[in-house]
């Protein structure tokens, strides 16, 4: 095991690397947009005194390196600086609509692995029958649609033609729940509000299945082609030869070999589902992350676009390291060959 | 006398965009229970989907047509259900492969999947007896420090230790049938010779049958006790090794022989592709069991 900690330590350190080049490309970028954060904060009605104060105090007026240098100051005690947007510190800003927006990728996250894994062992075990031109045809319909599409046409069919869910919005107003981790599915439980809980579910459902539609086609197939070819190896045979079971053969001697490159890209979907939330949020009117950002940007709100930028990468680095240490624990030839080179 | 394996006019037809295409024209072939017999011929012939059919693994293809009589220990493996196949799959009979590294599952230790072989006859069989019974293997098959070798990887083992591991693995559950296809092909020539022999004296001290199946002459004459030419889809001739090694009687036999490389020969054999001889009725040497 220590061969999975050392990966975690190397993909750590580049994670610290990736985090610097982010934030350095994103600092330079929103100050080069044409505008001025503190007229815009300040409105149309300041004058120019009050303009140059708010610009010294944001230290404006300095070199974009000295910029830099405050801000990096700031984020290493942890304060991402004030938002001029909510007058708030930036930090309570994120941890507000954060929450929103990861349960519903996390969500979408476990729609696509527990609906596209399963599809594609389906359609590589039947290879050539109809549950295999079913799956292939139906995930060929889900990848060709982006998840905005498919959250316009999820809404139209299933809230408005047929209202079986919510249109908007997370939780029914005449709910009360204490905020503790801003996950309402998690929040309504610990509030012991069962009825809540399945509220909150019900609106959870349009937005995920938008969100997840085209990960769960595109791991499907992605299952179903590596694990046709796992299906042609020798071992593959051998355990045919040895007697095992049919469904045995395919959810553990096809199914392991077949993971292992599968996965790679799965967590990159994951990952990008992140971006793809900020549509899906707007769509359906989500109280996450989407909504503070896109207001911020339009304020020229220099503080919150930083943070909003960093949570979203961090969280994406997260991910992938993550999926990395996954595919060392199942993977031995990576687990061994780490050990043999370092 | 009774015979383990008895295999009696077995037709196989390929169903394919062109109309069914025939791949065996009738083979006829038995085996002794304890009797090492080998099936030759060169690729194509239709050695290696005779031992599919024995195993029953053919008969579950969709465009596969197979008819005849396969007998094994006195039940016919045509007529059973799909799942008693199976059931004989690993424990009565099993096979060995051409190439021992890609046959072995890459995702999963040698003592995870000698386990997995071993609840094949014993469901209920705890790790620590199977990692028993499967060091009593290893060490067997002369491998040093099993232990070592039942928690690795079959890529951390070389190619003749992952081929010691396979037979090991075949005959852990005391098959009576043992299949081996072209077994260490994929291996350099001196490595499997000593695996040859190892095998040929496990076979003979568990009392296990063989079919084993080759192209390779040179390597028949050192296993089998008897031996089956085959070529396209036919027996061409049969008997006792020695008496085929002595005298072959078929054109096709003689062939080859010839093909077998000699250091001291002078370059290959021209071999034809086709040859009206090769087409002669069958050969049978007297002698032997059959």
């Amino acid at each position: 095991m220590s061969s999975v900690f050392r990966i975690l330590l190397r993909r750590l350190a580049i994670s610290v690397i990736v985090l610097i080049g982010v934030s350095m490309l994103i600092f330079a970028i929103a100050r080069i947009i044409p505008g001025d954060p503190a007229r815009i904060a300040l409105g149309p009605n300041a004058n120019a005194d009050q303009i140059a104060s708010l610009r010294t105090e944001m230290h404006l007026d300095e070199p974009i390196i000295a910029q830099y240098g405050y801000f990096v100051a700031d984020v290493m005690r942890g304060n991402l600086g004030q938002s001029l947007y909510t007058n708030r510190p930036v930090t309570v800003d994120i941890a507000e609509f954060l929450p929103a927006t990861l349960e519903l990728v996390i969500f979408a996250g476990i729609l696509m692995v527990g609906l596209g894994l399963p599809l594609g062992i389906l359609a590589a075990r039947h290879r050539g029958r109809w549950p295999d031109h079913l799956v292939r045809v139906g995930t060929l319909l889900t990848v060709s649609a982006p998840s905005f599409v498919w959250a316009v046409i999820l809404m139209l069919l299933f809230a408005f033609y047929l209202p079986l869910f919510p249109v908007a919005g997370r939780l029914t107003d005449s709910y009360e729940i204490a905020r503790v981790t801003g996950f309402l599915t998690v929040d309504t439980l610990l509030a012991g509000n069962f009825s809540a809980f399945v509220d909150a579910l019900h609106h959870l459902v349009l937005p995920s299945i938008a969100l997840a539609l085209s990960g769960i086609g595109q791991a499907a197939r992605l299952t179903r082609a590596n694990m046709i070819e796992t299906y042609d190896k020798p071992y593959i045979e051998m355990a045919q030869a040895f007697g095992f079971y049919p469904t045995r053969i395919a959810r553990r001697y096809a199914f392991k070999p077949s993971l292992i490159p599968s996965l790679t890209i799965i967590g990159l979907d994951f990952a990008a589902m992140l971006g793809n939330a900020f549509l899906v949020e707007a769509v359906f009117a989500w109280p996450g992350l989407s909504r503070y950002g896109v207001a911020v940007i339009l304020r020229k709100d220099l503080n919150a676009i930083m943070g909003t930028v960093l949570v979203i990468a961090l969280t994406f680095l997260v991910v992938n390291i993550l999926v990395d240490l996954l595919i060392a624990f199942l993977n031995p030839r990576i687990r061994h060959s780490t050990r043999a080179s370092s | 006398m009774t015979h383990l394996l008895d295999i009696r006019d077995l037709h196989l037809a390929f169903k394919g965009l062109s109309g069914l295409t025939e791949v065996l024209h009738g083979i006829d072939l038995s085996i002794a229970a304890g009797e090492r017999v080998a099936l030759v011929g060169e690729s194509g012939s239709g050695k290696s989907v005779t031992a599919r059919i024995v195993l029953g693994l053919l008969q579950e293809m969709r465009n596969a047509r197979v008819t005849g009589r396969v007998a094994f220990d006195g039940a016919d493996v045509m007529t059973m259900a799909q799942k008693d196949r199976a059931a004989l799959r690993g424990t009565e009979m099993s096979m060995i492969f051409q190439d021992p590294t890609s046959s072995l599952n890459p995702t999963f230790t040698i003592g995870n999947q000698f386990a997995e072989v071993m609840r094949r006859r014993d469901p209920k069989l705890d790790q620590a007896a199977c990692d028993a019974r499967a060091t009593e293997m290893l060490t067997e098959v002369s491998i040093p420090d099993p232990g070592r070798v039942l928690a690795n990887y079959p890529f951390q083992l070389s190619g003749g230790m992952n081929q010691r591991v396979m037979i090991a693995m075949a005959l852990v559950n005391n098959p009576k049938l043992l299949l081996a296809d072209e077994p260490g092909t994929a291996l350099d020539v001196s490595v499997q010779a000593q695996t040859l022999r190892l095998m040929h004296d496990l076979v003979e001290k568990h009392h296990t049958a063989v079919l084993f199946i080759s192209h390779n002459l040179g390597v028949v004459r050192e296993f089998a006790d008897r031996v089956y030419v085959i070529y396209r889809g036919r027996i061409v001739e049969t008997g006792p090794t020695d008496a085929i090694f002595h005298s072959p009687g078929h054109a096709y036999t003689r062939a080859l022989m010839d093909a077998v490389p000699r250091i001291t020969g002078a370059g290959l054999p021209a071999v034809p592709e086709v040859s009206d001889d090769f087409l002669a009725p069958m050969v049978r040497h007297d002698g032997g069991a059959s």
